[in-house]
Formats: C-alpha cells, structure tokens, sequence
C-alpha cells in the first residue's frame, strides 16, 4: 500500500512540475464516474533517479514492479466492492502518468469502496485516518474536501523541494446531469453551459492550505 | 648497552603517553582521529559537537538540556591532553567513543549529568553508565565508550537459542491455524506462553544485552586491566602521536570490518587463499597528519602497504602524464579530476603476483579459472586492450543546467473541461557530468558505436559527436566524443556541440597542468561552495548524502593530490583552503567529519 500511496503523493512530495486531475461525473440518481489521473511526465530525469535508489530520506523506495503490483491489486480488490462496476487503471511507466477510472452506483459506495480498499492494503490499520467523508451527495448539492489521511501527509512533507512544488497544479472537476446554481468556493469555473465546474490550484499552495479545493456545488432544482 | 635502548625507550614512552587520553584508546580501535592542539575547540559548544557524525553512536543520550549552551571548556575538558575519536568493527561489534583529559571532574558530571556511578570491575578506575554508554575515568583521563554488537551476529545467536527449545520459525505464519481461534482465546494463549517462555524479541533483545555487556567487559578488561591500548598494539599509532601537528589519523586497514568481511568466504572456503590474500593487505595503515595554518588546513596522509602490494602500485605510477584531457578541463570548473595509472605494468605485475597465489589453492573451481585465466593472457590481444584505454582519465562537475526533455501535458476544452494529452518540449535540472580517457585504438570505440547504431536508432552519428538518445534515466542524452586520441562522455550539450575541439583560451592554466603533471596518479580540485551547493543529493545513495550534507554551507577548496608512491608507501595530500573570518577549529571539525564519513 505504501507503494501506492507513494506514487499517489508524488506531487505533493517532490515533482518539478506536477498535474493531477480528478474528474467525477454525477448522474441525477447518484451514480457515476470518478476519474484520477496523475501526470509525472516533466519530472521523469528525478523520478528515474529515485526510483534507482533503494531509499530516500529512510524509506525505502519501492521498484516499478512493485508500484504496478500494488495498483493491480488496487483495482482488483476495488472491482469486488459492492456498487463499483468498472474499475480500469493505466500506468504508463514511461512517462509516468498513472490514470485510475470507477464508476460507481452511488458516491457512498465509491467513497466506502476506496476506503476499504486503502485500509487492507495499508498494514499500519489506521482506522482514524480514514474517517470522516471526503465527498457528500445528496441529490441536489455536492461537498468534497481533502482527506484527512491525505492532508497530514502532506503536511508531514519536508519542504527541500518547495520551489519545485510551485510548479504542479491540481485540478478537480466536477460535471453533473443539471446546470450548477452555486458554488462556495469564488475559484471555481463553470462550462458555459454549467453543467461542470473546474477548480484548479497549485500544489505547493494546496500542501500549504488543504481548503483550497473544497467546493460546495449546489443544483438548479 | 643492548638493553638500555630498550629500557630507555620505554621509559619515554610510559612517561609520554602512559598518563595521557590516548592510553585510553582500546585496541580494537581501527580508525582514529587525535586532536592535538585542543585549545582550538574550546569555543565549540558541546551541543555542537554532539551533532558530528563521528558522534553519532554515543549522542543521542546526551541530549537531554544539560550540554545546553555549554562549550567544550564548561565541561572541565582539559585542553592541555588530546581529543582522540575512535571507531572500530570487527565480525562481533562495533566500538566508539572518544577520550580526552579532565581538567574538573565535578563541571564534568555537570555537563554529563546521565551518567550514575556503578561498581568498577577495573581496578584504578571509575566506571560510569548512562544507558548503552559507558564513561571510564582512569586518573585524570575519560573514556566515553559505545560496544554495540554486531545485528547478524545477535540474530545468529537467538536463532540458535530459539530452534534448539523446538520452537518454529518466529516469522511462521499461523493465521490459517490461528482463524479457529477466537481474538480472546488467541491473547489469553499468548499471556499464558509468556509468562513461562520469552517470545523471539524479547529472546534477541536479552542475547543482545548479555553479548553487548560481554564485549564491553572484554574491551574495556583488555584495555584497563590488561593495559592492551592501541599505542601499545600499533608502532605506527605510537609513532604518529610523536608528530608535532593539530591532529593526526589512523586506520588499521589489514583490521578494516569491510574488507574483513569481504574475505570471510575465501577465509572458510579457500583458507591457503585467504592466508595468501591477507598477506598482501598485511601492514596496509593508512595515517595522516593534520596541519592547521593560515585559512587553510594541510591533510597529508600516507598509505603503507607489503611489498607484493606495493610492486603492484609502483608499477601502476610508471606513466606518463597525457595532457590532452587538459583541454577539457575549464579553468574555472567546479570540481575536475585526473587519474593517471599505467594499466598494462598494473596487470602485468598483478599477474605476476596474484596468479601463482590463486594456482597453490587445490580447489577444482578455482584450478579451472586460473587456467581459463592463463589462457586468457594468451589469446587476448593486450596491446589492443590497454591502446584503447591508455591510462589517463578525467572528470569534471559542469554544475547544474537545464536539459531538454520531452513532456506529456494535459489541455482542456474550456466549453465541457474535457482534457486530452499531448508531447511537448520540457526542461528539467541536471548535474552535468563529464568523464573521459585516452586513447590509441579509437577505431575499436568507433567499431562499437557503429555496431550499436546499426541495431538501435538510439545511437546517431553526428559531425564530432555520437549521441545516445534517452540514455539517462530514459530521459536526456548522452554525447561521446571519439577524437583526438579521446573518448569523452558527456551530458553537457555545449561541450559536444561547441567545444568538441576543447575549451581553448577557457582551459586550465599551464600552472595548474603543471602541477597535474608534476603529482602522482591522482589530483583532484572541489570548488566546495558551488559543488556541495548545487549538487543534488537525490541523484545519490544515502550514505553518500550524508558525505554531502557534513560538507553543505562551506566555502573554500579542496585539492586533493598524490604524491611519491614506492614499494612501502605512497603519499597523498588534501589543502582545504577556507574564507578567513570562519573559525579554524570548527574547519578541523569538519574536515575530520569528512574523513570519518570516507571512512566509516
């Protein structure tokens, strides 16, 4: 797990120019897709310098075998919860972009779905960590914030590589059946048709201020 | 008359040394490093001292407030004796510590205040203890000495404990066995074994606590009661303490744990080999001496060897120097080396030496390589082999430029935020590297890139150059410039597109050629400040990131030269010339560091 949850915070731990995007999709009866994509392409020189070190800062780093070993059981072990009905996952070890994709029966169950799934392949069981809902929907309005789990990683990052960070950009996107009457956060862009929002924030900003992409989008009814 | 020498001698030599820190420097001592002129430290803080690497082993204990804002003279250090930092490893344990004179006992125990006074088996000393530490007062003298057993070696010993009581391995997995179970069955079990039987931790951490108590009786046994300290042990160590400088360093490299170790198969399996082996490591000191002068620090060392060893080096020397790598050398580079060894006599007389030591072992593999060895002397071309590397090489660190690399980004649809991909240009940082030899067979390089560039469209030939396209990290080129009887590979695209002829009024000037010539095999200039800066430490293993960051913050220079090399020894020095407002004792500390990170 730890291979994964490595990969997954690249950006936030040491990339010369980083994008993440997440993309979900939510239909009027709750199902949906969730998409996340992680695009490492520009740090490829310092990804490949790590990756051929056994450690880093005391962790061990762990092979590119093992990075794909762990996303393949990801996926396995997410298709088999209950209310996911696709999972597919892309790791593109050259260029080192990895893009995940769900779709899901009701966000409840892709938001359980991932959790469980962290919390067997993480051998510390931290329940704590994953407590809390990271996305809400209830028919007309949509909340999201960051992960707690997430967050105080981030936190706990050191900062030798905090010019670098200033480069990568996170971009969450949110699209829906019906327009968008409101959303809470005044960074937040609208399609012109406004049925998706865009919200996009810079990761070293991000690691600083982990509010930065919460977003409460309300529905017209 | 014959035995007054002797007796005299040893008179000087008890009332020099026999009162004296360094008498407290255990045997088992394989690097040490002696500060002679202490006074420079007395403005060191004990917090910062504690911080070194060379204190790693003894520190963590020590930071509990009590060395807070205290100096080195607050803790009743007394300047007028040595500080001498020692190190050792053998196949059991490690040892480390230092020792030193003192000069009050009670700011001592002040600054120290860890440490409880326990029973003294030794008897004219006190003996002190503060968890795995251990502080050891003879007279006016302390030992502040660590003995850590070896982890393989504490894991052999419970693994022979734990199996001989019929128990299964500790990392069997009982958990097919253990799901009948219920949670609170399973723990009640597992309180009711306890209680009767150690489980296989607690069985390694009390191996481990009687073998670390075992060992330190046996250093320190040896060294107070026995009175085996390393002056005693080593004519060499004895001798350098005579030297009249700052500081001095030693180490036992016939008794280096590394090479030790490296040896221990042919020691068990090819014992006649090891034995001849050995023989040539045998007297194989390394020692130095330390000078302070005006903003700079002189690190002269030598390295004694046997005489089958030093044949072997001598006749590495006997070459000469190719100043053609001279052109590619910029004055102002921030860090270059040039290595200079005459191969072909190198292995002519390693042949010569080590063949017929292989050939006395009666071992069926090793009789087959050496014949396959002999007939491998035969049939190689050795001319052609040692033409197309003549022996002269080069480096150089051209700091840390943009290379250009290939990106996949993400755009998007402003009207649905769709996104897709595509390539484009990137710039991403990288040290530049340049590493090069000399030649007289360049048509066999050629050969090879040609062969290369046949069977993969990664290599190109272009007008003075060859690249080799992705070929670090799958990421940035690789230039190789074949000419001018050179073979240079470098990821600086300025040197292959605009100086493959060298970098002409740019180079090195005819002083510093000069002195390249006029040194041995190796010379070696570091721009600290723009090197140890600018490097990064990402690209690096840890233990060398370790190396890096002793040295970040500092300016100055560091040139490293070799000098005479004969059969018993060669020379070599290290000038770190520093900025003069800095503090010289706090460079010594560095510079020490430094060496006892090449070390260790």
């Amino acid at each position: 797990m730890k291979s994964i949850c490595l990969f997954l915070l690249f950006p936030l731990l040491l990339s010369s120019c980083i994008e993440i995007i997440d993309d979900i999709t939510i239909h009027t009866d709750g199902s949906g897709i969730f998409k996340y994509s992680i695009n490492l392409s520009s740090s490829k020189l310092k990804v490949n310098s790590i990756l051929a070190l056994d450690s880093l800062n005391g962790k061990k780093v762990p092979s590119l075998a093992q990075i794909e070993s762990k996303i393949a059981t990801f996926k396995t072990s997410l298709a088999e919860k209950p209310g996911i009905s696709s999972v597919k996952t892309e790791f593109n070890s050259v260029d080192f972009i990895l893009k995940i994709s769900i779709e899901f029966n009701s966000v409840a169950q892709l938001q359980q779905g991932i959790k469980t799934v962290l919390q067997e392949m993480n051998k510390e069981k931290d329940k704590e960590a994953y407590e809390g809902d990271w996305i809400t929907w209830d028919g007309k309005t949509m909340s999201r914030i960051i992960p707690s789990m997430l967050a105080a990683k981030a936190k706990s990052f050191e900062n030798s590589d905090v010019d670098l960070l200033k480069n990568g950009t996170y971009t969450s996107i949110s699209r829906f059946d019906k327009p968008i009457l409101k959303s809470s956060n005044s960074n937040c862009k609208l399609n012109p048709s406004k049925t998706a929002s865009m919200l996009q924030v810079n990761t070293y900003d991000l690691k600083l201020n982990n509010s930065l992409i919460e977003n409460t989008i309300t529905l017209t009814p | 008359m014959k035995y007054v020498l002797p007796i005299l001698s040893s008179l000087l030599f008890t009332i020099g040394f026999g009162q004296q820190s360094e008498s407290l420097i255990p045997k088992e001592a394989v690097t040490v490093f002696s500060i002679n002129n202490v006074e420079l430290l007395d403005k060191i803080g004990v917090d910062e001292l504690i911080k070194y690497d060379f204190m790693d082993e003894i520190h963590q204990e020590l930071f509990d407030g009590s060395t807070d804002n205290k100096s080195l003279k607050d803790a009743g250090i007394n300047f007028d004796q040595r500080l001498n930092i020692f190190y050792g490893k053998n196949l059991r344990y490690e040892v480390s510590g230092f020792s030193f004179g003192i000069k009050d006992k009670a700011a001592l125990f002040r600054v120290f205040d860890d440490f409880d006074a326990i029973n003294s088996e030794y008897p004219g000393a006190e003996a002190y203890g503060s968890f795995f530490n251990n502080l050891a007062i003879k007279g006016n003298n302390a030992l502040l000495i660590r003995v850590e057993p070896i982890e393989s070696y504490v894991l052999e010993v419970t693994d022979s404990i734990w199996f001989s009581r019929g128990n299964l391995s500790p990392y069997y997995n009982a958990f097919e066995l253990d799901e009948e179970i219920s949670d609170e069955e399973l723990l009640s079990q597992d309180i009711a074994f306890d209680a009767i039987e150690k489980n296989y931790n607690e069985l390694r951490d009390s191996v481990e606590f009687m073998i670390q108590k075992a060992y330190l009786r046996e250093v320190l046994g040896g060294l107070l009661i026995k009175g085996d300290n390393l002056i005693n042990t080593s004519p060499e160590f004895q001798e350098l303490l005579l030297h009249p400088v700052a500081g001095v360093f030693y180490m036992d490299n016939e008794r280096n744990f590394d090479r030790a170790k490296n040896l221990w198969y042919l020691k068990t399996v090819l014992p006649t080999l090891y034995l001849n082996i050995q023989e040539l490591y045998e007297g194989n000191i390394i020692t130095g001496d330390l000078l302070l002068r005006d903003q700079e620090i002189d690190f002269n060392i030598t390295a004694k060897y046997s005489e089958p060893l030093g044949s072997i080096y001598t006749e590495m020397n006997q070459i000469k120097f190719d100043k053609r790598i001279c052109r590619y050398i910029k004055n102002d580079q921030s860090a270059y080396f040039a290595y200079n060894i005459n191969l072909k006599k190198a292995y002519e007389k390693a042949y010569e030496i080590v063949l017929p030591m292989l050939a006395k072992e009666k071992n069926a593999e090793l009789s087959l390589n050496v014949l396959l060895l002999k007939l491998a002397n035969e049939y190689i071309n050795k001319d052609a082999l040692f033409d197309t590397y003549k022996g002269t090489m080069f480096g150089t660190f051209n700091g840390i430029k943009k290379v250009k690399t290939r990106k996949i980004e993400f755009f998007y649809n402003e009207k649905t935020f769709e996104y897709g991909e595509r390539e484009t240009d990137a710039e991403e940082d990288m040290p530049i590297f340049t590493l090069g030899i000399t030649t007289a067979r360049p048509d066999i390089p050629e050969l090879i890139l040609e062969h290369f560039s046949q069977i993969t469209s990664k290599f190109e030939k272009k007008e003075h150059y060859w690249i080799y396209k992705n070929a670090i990290f799958e990421t940035a080129p690789l230039y190789i410039l074949n000419l001018n009887g050179l073979i240079i590979c470098t990821n600086d695209e300025d040197l292959a597109e605009n100086h493959h002829l060298g970098y002409g009024t740019e180079r090195i000037d005819k002083r510093q050629i000069k002195a390249i010539k006029a040194g041995g095999s190796l010379n070696a200039s570091i721009d600290l400040k723009s090197v140890v800066n600018q490097f990064p430490l990402d690209f690096i293993a840890p233990e060398q990131q370790a190396l890096m960051e002793s040295l970040k913050g500092k300016s100055g220079k560091l040139v490293l030269k070799s000098n005479e090399t004969d059969k018993k020894q060669t020379t070599m020095s290290v000038v770190y010339s520093f900025d003069g407002k800095e503090f010289a004792g706090k460079h010594l500390l560095d510079m020490l560091n430094t060496l006892y990170l090449l070390t260790k």
